[in-house]
């Protein structure tokens, strides 16, 4: 009996609610205006380049992890630092979903809740997740896959039943030019979301890889989940206008908001709120997972005390904005240095397999 | 250590009496040499333990046996065995043993001059007829249920699986209650790993008492620490039999109509074995309304109480006023109006069941009048608020397992404390510990929401939907995955009709 092997399937239900995640939260490519859908194509096809990447690296050496992978190739100081570098960044990507999620539902369900209270139950929660592990993580995306995806095609559904969707929007195309595309694109876009699938280095070992379809259906899932955001990102554009999208917190919601299903429930946005908190959540405990994981391996604590430091230094984090204006706008500014981390870095790990293991071969034969 | 001297009949017989305390249900019957006016056998039983008929023709077997035999052979059970007519033989060497066959039902012949004694099994005693068992009941199925004794339950079993490979295997556990337990499976389709980690679970149990399934269950099951069963019971023959044939194994207790069956996986306890007798179609529409009523039974009050709440501008205008009309004038908050309504729901079903039978139509009236409508009048609580209570009471028992319905209850409580102090944001922060919590779940190294959570899309054909027979080719994976056909890869229509 095989059930105590992680089953790429549950793995592929994680990418796949984790890419979605908080990436329908925001408008996407907002200075590209009607034109994001390109600068999106343009930008998921650099996620594929690296996501390309990594599975490469998992494929070379398919045993370890990001942060193991990093002490061995990179010698023991410097993949330290490099392992610290990343459990950094996991964690600090994990406080500002849990930012997004408390600001989301302060402003949406809980009113007068404070910001402290709403944020120290959603890292209970959070942390809860993570406690279990990835394995159990990837099950319980499984779980919540179906939901999510009924979720999104029922609001696709009524967004078009009841004709909002003004796809007319889509013009003119190209009306400035590549310029703004290009700078939507590159860098931020390639690093949120698509480049973010780096946190899967860490997860990747846990599942039986070795299958030969592993990397298409990833690929596949990849693609399909880049054609979602895409459409539903186009999708938001078409229903709001972009003048009003780009001005919206939630420019989502407030789509949703405009479907009527009076008689029966106002305000559908509320229901909404859930899909969006179960990919969000679900993103959060995978990046607080795969900081736990780097914690615990980097200073050889346990995983349950990895995790409960991870949760508090999550929950510090998550208060370095005063505002969600001072939010959005530093996450702006740290968009450029991530790409620090998926794609320097990678890179530098990736060279450095490459030379290790070269060198290795002609040793062995 | 004490092996029989049995030079003196007499004082074994005080020592078997002494070793019961001279209990008075303990019988013995000396049986006496005719010419020699000398005791010549000692019949030992219990009282109540053996089958009186069949005692009859035993001591009326031994009562010539002592009438004709003159010379006495050295061996007691070769001059006995072909003379007692019924039951198994078996020696008994030591006193010990002799006792212990005694409280197992045993009848105990000592012979004066003879080493050992023997002891035939001829167990009775009361016990209940078959009967419709009360907790499962179903419209269409058989309608025979165990009872209190293992013997007549294992032939229930046995007498829907005809195969030489149906299995069973006893074992004594108790130190006090000595009680039988039966592990039934059916070779070639059970899973060795999970029959050996049975086996192991049950050898390490070391209890002074069984009285009931129940504690098996608590001492075998992979975790003490969840509220949901990872062990069904069932006292119905049918339903063991068609867990035995999707490789589960059963333990049968000795004293209790409830036989454990395991593994078992979330899904398997909103089944009935009625889903498998009547249509498909119908079945499976049975089953939606089981599901659907299991949100409703888990979710419905604190969804009520967070919307009312805190998210009242979901509800439509209109419900809204009528709401709030019925509302106004309540003193409770909506999150105590409804624990007070649950409790006290919780407290009218605790008396239905622990009452005397004849009570219960007062219970009903002073239930449903007094604490229903008469409330409402009074302006304690809202009409809403009954319905939704109501509601999701009797939902509560459309889930056929009462382990899962208790479970839910249970979770019902915390996720309406939740939403009362935090509204729809609070269900969520409830309910994703309780879904890692089943996701984390296994019942005998099975994942409890199995074709879910680990995938695995052949058990979908009988999940939430059963499908037709003729499409449930195989047995469920995983734990029938060992012997997985039920019927050959081409059966189609008709053919079977043909034959």
């Amino acid at each position: 009996m095989d059930n105590r092997t992680t089953q790429p399937s549950s793995l592929i239900a994680c990418l796949a609610l984790y890419e979605i995640g908080s990436s329908t939260l925001f408008l996407l490519a907002a200075e590209a205006k009607q034109d994001a859908w390109i600068a999106m194509t343009m930008a998921s096809a650099a996620g594929f380049v690296l996501l390309a990447l990594y599975l490469a690296m998992h494929r070379m050496d398919p045993a370890r992890d990001l942060f193991s992978l990093c002490r061995t190739y990179m010698g023991k100081w410097l993949g330290k630092a490099v392992g610290f570098a990343f459990f950094g960044y996991f964690a600090y990507e994990a406080s500002r979903n849990l930012r997004d999620l408390v600001e989301l539902t302060s402003q949406i369900l809980l009113n007068d809740t404070p910001l402290f209270v709403i944020a120290l139950l959603s890292v209970a929660v959070v942390s809860n997740t993570a406690r279990y592990g990835g394995r159990i993580l990837f099950l319980c995306s499984l779980v919540l896959f179906p939901f999510v995806i009924v979720g999104y095609l029922l609001l696709i559904f009524l967004l078009t039943g009841q004709h909002l969707i003004h796809a007319e929007n889509l013009f003119p195309v190209l009306e400035n030019g590549w310029r703004p595309v290009f700078r939507a694109a590159f860098p931020s876009l390639v690093s949120f979301p698509f480049g973010q699938t780096v946190l899967f280095l860490v997860f990747f070992p846990l599942v039986r890889t070795q299958n030969r379809n592993f990397t298409r259906t990833v690929y596949l899932t990849y693609a399909a989940v880049s054609i979602f955001l895409i459409a539903m990102n186009q999708l938001i554009l078409f229903v709001l206008g972009q003048s009003i999208a780009e001005r919206v917190t939630f420019p989502l919601l407030e789509s949703v908001q405009l479907i009527e299903f009076s008689q029966v429930f106002e305000r559908m946005d509320i229901f909404f709120v859930f899909v969006l908190f179960l990919g969000l959540g679900l993103k959060l405990a995978a990046f607080f997972t795969g900081a736990a994981t780097g914690i615990s391996q980097l200073t050889g604590i346990g995983y349950r005390k990895g995790v409960f430091g991870t949760g508090l230094l999550i929950y510090g984090l998550s208060f370095i904005s005063p505002n969600y204006t001072h939010h959005i706008w530093l996450g702006k500014v740290v968009t450029y240095w991530f790409t620090i981390f998926q794609i320097v870095l990678p890179l530098l790990l990736f060279i450095a397999m490459k030379l290790d293991l070269g060198k290795r071969r002609p040793g062995h034969g | 250590m004490d092996g029989l001297d049995n030079g003196d009949l007499s004082s074994i017989v005080e020592e078997l009496r002494c070793r019961l305390g001279g209990s008075s249900d303990f019988i013995v019957r000396l049986i006496q040499d005719e010419r020699n006016r000398i005791d010549k056998y000692a019949v030992c039983y219990i009282d109540g333990l053996v089958d009186k008929s069949l005692l009859a023709f035993l001591l009326e077997a031994v009562v010539a046996e002592a009438r004709e035999d003159a010379v006495h052979p050295s061996d007691l059970a070769a001059s006995l065995a072909s003379r007692v007519p019924v039951g198994a033989l078996a020696d008994a060497a030591t006193e010990d043993s002799l006792v212990q066959a005694m409280l197992n039902g045993e009848v105990v012949i000592i012979g004066a001059g003879r080493s050992g004694g023997l002891s035939v099994a001829i167990p009775g005693g009361p016990s209940r007829s078959i009967e419709e068992p009360s907790s499962q009941t179903v419209v269409r199925g058989p309608k025979d249920g165990f009872t209190e004794n293992l013997a007549d339950n294992l032939s229930l079993v046995r007498r829907r699986l005809r195969t030489p490979d149906l299995r069973i295997e006893d074992r004594i556990l108790g130190r006090y209650t000595r009680t039988k337990i039966a592990v039934v499976y059916i070779h070639g389709i059970v899973q060795p790993v999970i029959l050996d980690e049975l086996r192991r679970r049950l050898d390490k149990i070391d209890i002074d008492s069984i009285l009931e399934s129940g504690y098996i269950e608590e001492l075998i099951q992979d975790t003490a620490w969840t509220p949901f069963p990872t062990i069904q019971n069932t006292e119905r023959p049918d339903s063991v039999s068609a867990y035995l044939l999707e490789g589960h194994a059963a333990v049968l207790v000795d004293g209790t109509p409830f036989a454990l069956l395991l593994p078992v996986t979330f899904f398997k306890f909103f089944l009935s074995s009625e889903d498998y007798y009547q249509r498909h179609d119908i079945a499976s529409f049975v089953r939606m309304i089981r599901f659907f009523s299991f949100f409703v039974s888990l979710l419905l009050p604190s969804l009520y109480i967070a919307v009312t709440t805190f998210q009242q501008e979901m509800i439509p205008t209109t419900m809204l006023i009528s709401l709030a009309a019925q509302r106004e004038g309540i003193p409770l908050p909506a999150l105590l109006e409804a624990l007070l309504m649950e409790l006290t729901f919780e407290v009218i079903r605790e008396a239905g069941i622990r009452m005397p039978r004849v009570i219960g139509p007062a219970i009903s009236i002073v239930g449903a009048l007094v604490l229903g409508q008469a409330a409402v009048q009074a302006g304690l609580v809202s009409g809403a608020m009954v319905i939704i209570v109501s509601f999701t009471a009797i939902a509560s028992f459309v889930i056929p397992a009462l382990g899962m319905s208790a479970a839910i209850r249970l979770m019902r409580f915390l996720l309406m404390l939740l939403a009362g102090s935090f509204g729809l944001f609070g269900v969520l922060i409830g309910m994703i510990p309780l879904l890692l919590h089943l996701v984390a779940l296994r019942s005998f190294g099975v994942p409890y929401l199995l074709p879910i959570a680990p995938l695995n899309w052949g058990n979908f054909k009988d999940l939430f939907f059963r499908m037709p027979w003729r499409v449930l080719k195989q047995r469920p994976a995983v734990i029938g995955s060992r012997n997985p056909r039920r019927q050959p890869k081409r059966n189609r229509h008709g053919e079977g009709n043909r034959t």
